[in-house]
C-alpha cells in the first residue's frame, strides 16, 4: 500500500451548537425561561383585591401557574411572565367583577407594545 | 423471594384549594396552547404527586409542545418514550429502582412513577405496552390524558374521538355526512376488565381538581398498576372558545357524555352524578367540531348516552377470578 | 478455577449475562434465541442471579423495558431472534441516540416470509444504520466473551452505545461446544459495574430527550458520529485487557487466518468461518496460498484494519450468509462495506461474493473448493467477471 488511506477527518462542532449529551438537559428550577409565552396574550387578567372572595379558581385553573397563592400571608399574586392570555382564571372566577381581562395595549408595559417578541 | 417493600411516600388527601401543595413541579414556560386542558391536567397531577416522582412522556401534545426546543418544563425527572411503549419504559424504570432499592442503592421511598400519554398512546398505539405493563404489576401509575384526539398532529381521530366529531381523517362530507361514524373504546373497562393485578382504576375531569388530585394520590399509595382517565378538553381540537375549557368538561359530565368514578377493590364508586341530566345537544352545540351534526346524529349520541348512564345506575359487575389478597 | 464444559452459544450468552450481574432482563420467546431467555429465567428463579425479569409483551416491548431500566441506572439485557429484531426497529435508535447501553443478544434467524428456523445476517443487519455497536461471534466461548466485552465496550465513557451480541442461530447457539467460564474475580477485574451519566434521579432531575429544532438535529447527529470515532481505541483496549485478565487472545476487529501470504481469501462473519478454517488448510495442503479474514465488529466497520488485513490479496470472496435485494452488488450486505474499504488502495484485490448458508443451509467442503476455483480463475484472468454467485444455484 504505498498511498496513504483516507481518514474520517474531524467532526467540530461549534460550541454554540453543541446539544447536550444524549439529548439529556437538567430540569428547571422555578420555571422555563426559554419558553417565553406572554408575548401571545392580548388581554391580561385583573384581580379586583376587594370584590375577591379567596376562593382560588383562578389559582386552581391556570395551565401556566400564572396565579401564585402564598397560604401565608393568603397572599394570591398574577405572575404575568407566562399569561397566555387564554381568560380561564376570568370565566372561572365566580365573582362578578372581581376578575375581569383588560387590554394589554391599556398597559405601558403591555407585550403588545414590544418592539421585539423577545 | 420476600415480597417487595415499597416504602410509600406520605400523600395524604387534599381536602381543600388553600391545602393544596404550593411547589409547582409543571413549571410556568410551555408552548402548550392557550387554554390547554391536557396542560392544567399536568400541573394538577405534578402538584399531587410531589418532587418525588419520575414522568415517563410518550410521544403527544404532552410532549411536543411541552418539550419543543430541547429544554422542559418539568421540575422533576423526566423521560421521553416513543408513542407505543410508554408502559414498557415505565416498566423498566420501575424494575430498576426496585433492584437499585434490593441493593442499597436506592434509600427513601420509591418514587412515584407517572405514565403521562395520550388517548393515542394509551388505548391506540401505545394499547399493548399500556395492557402488558398492567398485566405485569408494575407500581405504575398510567394516566390516560384524553383530548379525544390525536392533537399534536393536528386533530386527527383516535378509538376515544366521540361519534359525529369532525377532525381531518373523519372530515364530514356528502358520502359521510356526521364525519366520525364510529364509536369510542371504553378505556377504563378495557382496563379494569381484563388486568388482575391492577389495584385502581379512576375517572376524572380538569374541572374537578380537588378529585383530580387525590385519585392521584390514591393511585400512587397503592402497591401495583393503576390508571386514571382524565378528561382535557382540547380547545383548537374541539372548536370552542379557550376560556370556556374547564366549562366543557363539566358539561361533559353533567350530560353524561362522561362520568366521574372509582373502581377500588372491585367496588365502583361514581361521584358528582347529575340529579337531572342534561341533553348532549347543551354539550355539542359549544364545540365546533358537532357543527355538522343533523338531528338524527344528535339522537343517536343521546342514544349512546343513555346506555351509558344506564350502567351510572347500575355498576358493571366485574368476576373477581383473582383473591383479594394478592402479593405485592 | 475456571471451569470448561460444554454448551450451546445461548447457555454461553446467559452465562455472560450472569457473569455481567445484569439487573433488569426483558424476555420474549422467539427462536432459536428463547434458550438464552430460558436459562436466565431458571438462574433467577434459582437465585444464582439477583435480577428482575421481566416478561415483554412483544420485542418492541423488551427493547422499550431495557430502556427505561438503563436509564434508571440499570444494567439491562434482553434479545431476539429474526423478525423479533425488525419489530423492535423503532426503538433502536431512540436506544442510541440516548446512550443507553443495553445489551441484545441475537442468536440470527433468517427474516419472514415465511417462517424459518435457520440463521441468516439479515436481521441483525438490517439495524446497522441505528448506531448500535454490532458485532458477531463463531463459536459458543466467543458468545461468552463478547457479552462480557460489549457490555466493557458499550458503558465506556468514551462510548456509551447499546450493543447487539450477534450469534448465528442453531449452528452457534444450539451446538454445544467447549465454553470456559470466567472466575468471579476475573469478571470482577474486567468488567466495572455500570456507571450511567445522567440517570432518572429525584435527587437531581433531568430530562431525557425533549424535542428539538431541526437545526439542534445535526450537531445531535454530529456528536454521535464523534463517538464512533473514538469506539475503535476502546475496543482495542478491552480486546487486549480481556486477553491479559482471561487469556484469550482475539484481534479486535479482524480475525485473520494465513492471510500473511495469501492470493486468494475469504472473506467471512459468523459460524461458517469454523468451515472456512478448514477449507484454508485443505487448500494449502493443495498448494493453494487461500487465507480468511472473519470479521468480528460490523460496527464500527474495521475499514483501514480490513485494507491493512486484505489489501495484498489478489482476489477476496465475500461469503455472505444475508441478503439484500436491488442492492448494489445485488446480493448481501457485506461486500458494498468491503469493496469500499479497498477501493483506496493502489493495487486493490478483485471482489466478488457467494451466497451461502441462506435459509440456514450448511456451507460444505465442496462449496469452498469451488468459491477457490472462481476466486483462482479471477486471479489468472486478472478480471471480476460476476458480482455475486449463488452458492448451489
Amino acid at each position: 500500500m504505498a498511498k496513504a488511506l483516507p481518514g474520517y477527518g474531524t467532526i467540530d462542532v461549534p460550541k454554540d451548537r453543541v446539544v447536550p449529551f444524549g439529548a439529556v438537559t437538567p430540569a428547571p428550577v422555578g420555571t422555563q425561561p426559554l419558553f417565553q409565552t406572554s408575548n401571545w396574550r392580548v388581554v391580561r387578567p385583573v384581580r379586583d383585591d376587594e370584590k375577591c372572595t379567596r376562593c382560588l379558581q383562578c389559582y386552581m385553573a391556570c395551565p401556566d401557574a400564572c396565579w401564585v397563592y402564598k397560604a401565608e400571608g393568603e397572599t394570591l399574586e398574577w405572575v404575568g411572565d407566562f399569561c397566555k392570555g387564554c381568560q380561564v382564571c376570568i370565566a372561572q372566577c365566580p365573582e362578578e367583577g372581581a376578575l375581569v381581562a383588560v387590554p394589554e395595549l391599556d398597559f405601558e408595559g403591555g407585550v403588545v407594545r414590544l418592539e421585539k417578541p423577545f | 423471594m420476600p415480597a417487595f417493600d415499597y416504602n410509600f411516600q406520605k400523600l395524604e388527601p387534599i381536602r381543600s384549594f388553600k391545602s393544596v401543595p404550593e411547589d409547582e413541579q409543571y413549571l410556568p414556560g410551555h408552548r402548550t396552547c392557550a387554554g390547554c386542558g391536557p396542560a392544567l391536567n399536568y400541573r394538577l397531577v405534578a402538584k399531587a404527586a410531589g418532587k418525588d416522582t419520575i414522568f415517563v412522556g410518550p410521544t403527544g401534545c404532552m410532549y411536543v409542545a411541552n418539550a419543543s426546543y430541547l429544554c422542559t418544563p418539568y421540575a422533576v425527572s423526566w423521560i421521553h418514550a416513543q408513542i407505543t411503549n410508554a408502559g414498557a419504559v415505565a416498566s423498566g424504570i420501575e424494575a430498576a429502582f426496585k433492584m437499585a432499592a434490593r441493593k442499597g442503592r436506592h434509600t427513601g421511598p420509591f418514587p412515584n412513577i407517572i405514565v403521562m400519554g395520550g388517548d393515542g398512546g394509551s388505548v391506540d398505539i401505545g394499547l399493548q405496552a399500556m395492557s402488558g405493563m398492567m398485566y405485569r404489576g408494575h407500581k405504575v401509575l398510567f394516566i390516560c390524558y384524553d383530548n379525544e384526539s390525536y392533537a399534536n398532529t393536528g386533530i386527527q381521530t383516535s378509538p376515544t374521538t366521540p361519534y359525529g366529531a369532525a377532525t381531518t381523517f373523519t372530515p364530514p362530507g356528502k358520502e359521510i355526512p356526521e364525519g366520525k361514524t364510529l364509536f369510542p373504546k371504553n378505556v377504563p373497562q378495557m382496563v379494569i376488565g381484563g388486568h388482575p393485578a391492577v389495584k385502581y382504576v379512576a375517572t376524572t375531569t380538569i374541572a374537578h381538581p380537588l378529585d383530580l388530585m387525590n385519585k392521584v394520590r390514591k393511585a400512587l399509595s397503592k402497591p401495583g398498576p393503576t390508571f386514571l382517565h382524565i378528561l382535557c378538553p382540547c380547545p383548537k381540537g374541539w372548536l370552542f372558545d379557550e376560556k370556556l375549557t374547564p366549562d366543557m368538561a363539566k358539561l361533559a359530565v353533567e350530560t353524561g357524555m362522561w362520568s366521574n368514578y372509582e373502581w377500588e377493590d372491585g367496588v365502583y364508586k361514581y361521584t358528582q352524578v347529575p340529579k337531572k341530566y342534561k341533553p348532549v345537544s347543551d354539550y355539542m352545540k359549544p364545540q365546533g367540531r358537532f357543527a355538522h351534526l343533523k338531528p338524527e346524529h344528535i339522537a343517536k349520541m343521546q342514544a349512546f348516552v343513555d346506555e351509558k348512564i344506564k350502567q351510572v345506575q347500575r355498576p358493571i359487575p366485574v368476576a373477581a377470578a383473582v383473591p383479594a389478597k394478592q402479593s405485592a | 478455577m475456571a471451569k470448561e464444559s460444554m454448551m450451546t452459544g445461548c447457555r454461553a450468552a446467559a452465562e455472560g449475562a450472569k457473569a455481567a450481574e445484569v439487573e433488569v432482563i426483558c424476555s420474549y420467546p422467539i427462536r432459536p434465541y428463547t434458550a438464552i431467555m430460558m436459562e436466565l429465567a431458571k438462574m433467577v428463579a434459582n437465585g444464582e442471579l439477583n435480577a428482575e425479569f421481566i416478561h415483554g409483551e412483544g420485542e418492541h416491548a423488551q427493547v422499550s423495558v431495557v430502556l427505561g431500566a438503563s436509564a434508571a441506572g440499570a444494567r439491562a439485557y434482553t434479545g431476539s431472534s429474526g423478525v423479533g429484531v425488525t419489530y423492535a426497529m423503532e426503538v433502536y435508535s431512540p436506544m442510541a441516540g440516548g446512550r443507553y447501553p443495553v445489551q441484545m443478544s441475537i442468536a440470527d434467524r433468517t427474516l419472514d416470509p415465511p417462517g424459518d428456523f435457520g440463521s441468516e445476517h439479515t436481521d441483525a443487519m438490517s439495524t446497522r444504520d441505528q448506531g448500535w455497536l454490532l458485532g458477531w461471534a463463531a463459536t459458543p466461548q466467543e458468545v461468552y466473551d463478547n457479552t462480557l466485552m460489549s457490555y466493557r465496550i458499550g458503558e465506556d465513557h468514551r462510548v456509551m452505545l447499546p450493543q447487539m451480541v450477534c450469534q448465528d442461530g442453531y449452528f452457534i447457539s444450539h451446538i454445544p461446544d467447549k465454553v470456559t467460564i470466567g472466575e468471579v474475580s476475573q469478571v470482577k477485574e474486567f468488567l466495572p459495574p455500570y456507571r450511567p451519566i445522567h440517570p432518572l434521579s429525584l435527587t437531581n432531575p433531568v430530562s431525557h430527550g425533549p424535542q428539538i429544532r431541526p437545526d439542534q438535529g445535526a450537531p445531535m447527529d454530529a456528536m454521535r458520529a464523534q463517538t464512533f470515532l473514538a469506539v475503535p481505541k476502546v475496543i482495542e483496549e478491552a480486546t487486549a485487557d480481556f486477553a491479559r485478565i482471561f487469556g484469550r487472545k482475539y484481534d479486535p476487529f479482524v480475525e485473520q487466518y494465513k492471510l500473511e501470504d495469501a492470493e486468494i481469501a475469504f472473506f467471512i462473519m459468523g459460524a461458517h468461518s469454523n468451515t472456512a478454517r478448514t477449507a484454508v488448510d485443505k487448500l494449502r495442503k493443495e498448494g493453494v496460498k487461500a487465507g480468511m479474514a472473519r470479521l468480528r465488529w460490523v460496527r464500527p466497520w474495521p475499514t483501514h484494519q480490513l485494507a491493512e488485513a486484505l489489501g495484498h490479496v489478489k482476489a477476496v470472496g465475500v461469503i455472505e450468509t444475508s441478503t439484500s435485494y436491488g442492492s448494489a452488488m445485488r446480493g448481501g450486505n457485506l461486500i458494498h462495506e468491503l469493496r469500499a474499504s479497498l477501493y483506496d488502495l493502489d493495487d486493490r484485490p478483485l471482489v466478488t461474493s457467494f451466497m451461502g448458508g441462506l435459509g440456514g443451509e450448511t456451507i460444505w467442503p465442496a462449496d469452498f473448493d469451488y468459491m477457490a476455483g472462481v476466486l483462482t480463475k479471477m486471479v489468472k484472468e486478472k478480471r471480476t467477471d460476476r458480482y455475486v454467485y449463488w452458492l448451489g444455484m
